[in-house]
């Protein structure tokens, strides 16, 4: 027995919560503006600008999605008390909407990091296609475990409140 | 200390004898008092009633025999585990295989099928996908709403809901079965049903049963009813 939450479950979790294709569109727009936004500028600016630039989209992003989950888990109070009262823990409803969520969140900042890249070469970014790539792959991991941080923290709050 | 109902032959030697044990247990809202130094145990396999005026705390018992509401003070042992220091993650998979819980209130998911809906405790039970289908279809065909597996809940009678709520709280096989007023609002049809399977049904047989309820059908089928008089001012 693993402790840990299934596909299906995961999925049928997520309906439950109302996690639509609404939700989706907002968490993947919202990471594509920022990472966009981010990815363009981290190529005008040195190291100490590009730092900065990554934590802000860490806090910016992390502070996003964790307000949208804290609004799915407060549409859906009275459904997670149901699912409590079958035996959901705030563990497995968190990570039903971490998964639900997350992808489109990680789609929504690759594709706006694609964006930025092209848009800050095309502006006379710093150091070229090298530099890019690398300012591509540094926003989607800052995105993504800002994503993470965001639903989790989100989760947790809202079930303990 | 008062022991109700009577020990099932099924209960395996060494065990615990006692599915649920109220040792001093006291409940307040702020200054309202609800129960004051409570103390009894249920035997495995009993069927005990409780009746009482609406608003006596019938539905608050319940709640903390289903580890969803906390004592304010004393301690209640389920199946020999204190729930009322259970953390949270732990109670919630011990609830999910342990106790099935039809509450007065409709608590389905809407937006979700029949079968997902009584499904929905075997996932949280981390119960396989085969054994899953096995037993949903089981319980589904022994309440009588197999052909409605596929309806969303949304679109069922309050009827057919109590019956879904019944399925789901029977089909991980629970050894405690807690029920709110299960046969309230129910047209005679229904109610005829859920009392069937209350009667000793293989579904309910040899399981401890505990219900909250004012229908005299369903007092006249408990071993032992208990009452409280106080209605809670």
């Amino acid at each position: 027995m693993s402790r840990g939450i299934s596909l299906q479950e995961g999925q049928l979790l997520a309906r439950s919560l109302k996690v639509s294709k609404s939700t989706h569109l907002l968490v993947a727009s919202v990471a594509a503006a920022v990472a966009a936004n981010a990815a363009a500028a981290i190529q005008m600016t040195g190291t100490v600008g590009q730092a900065v630039l990554l934590v802000l989209i860490f806090v910016t992003l992390a502070a996003g999605t964790s307000a949208i989950c804290s609004d799915i888990y407060a549409r859906s109070s009275q459904t997670i008390a149901n699912l409590r009262s079958l035996g959901a823990s705030s563990s497995s409803l968190s990570r039903a909407v971490f998964f639900s969520v997350i992808g489109y969140g990680v789609v929504g900042s690759a594709i706006g990091a694609g964006l930025g890249a092209a848009l800050g070469l095309a502006l006379g970014g710093q150091g070229g296609a090298a530099s890019a790539l690398v300012a591509v792959l540094g926003v989607i991991l800052a995105s993504s475990a800002a994503a993470a941080a965001g639903v989790y923290a989100g989760g947790r709050r809202s079930w303990n409140s | 200390m008062e022991q109700l109902g009577i020990l099932q032959r099924s209960a395996a030697a060494g065990q615990n004898r006692f599915s649920v044990e109220v040792k001093h247990v006291s409940k307040s809202y702020g200054e309202t008092e609800i129960y004051t130094d409570l103390h009894f145990q249920l035997l495995r396999g009993t069927f005990v009633a409780l009746v009482g005026p609406i608003g006596s705390g019938k539905t608050t018992m319940l709640n903390m025999f289903a580890g969803l509401d906390k004592p304010t003070s004393g301690t209640i042992l389920v199946m020999g585990q204190d729930i009322t220091r259970m953390p949270e993650d732990a109670l919630g998979i011990f609830r999910a295989n342990t106790i099935g819980l039809v509450p007065q209130v409709q608590t389905l998911i809407p937006e979700l099928t029949v079968r997902e809906n009584v499904e929905l405790p075997l996932h949280f039970a981390k119960v396989d996908p085969e054994t899953r289908q096995r037993k949903v279809d089981y319980v589904l065909e022994k309440v009588g709403i197999r052909g409605e597996s596929r309806r969303v809940v949304s679109t069922l009678s309050v009827g057919e809901r109590q019956m879904v709520s019944f399925a789901r709280a029977m089909v991980n096989d629970p050894p405690i079965l807690l029920l709110d007023e299960p046969t309230e609002a129910l047209d005679p049809l229904m109610a005829e049903v859920i009392l069937g399977l209350l009667r000793g049904d293989n579904l309910t047989l040899g399981r401890t049963i505990f219900v909250t309820t004012h229908d005299r059908r369903v007092t006249d089928l408990a071993r032992k009813t208990l009452r409280v008089k106080k209605k809670i001012p």
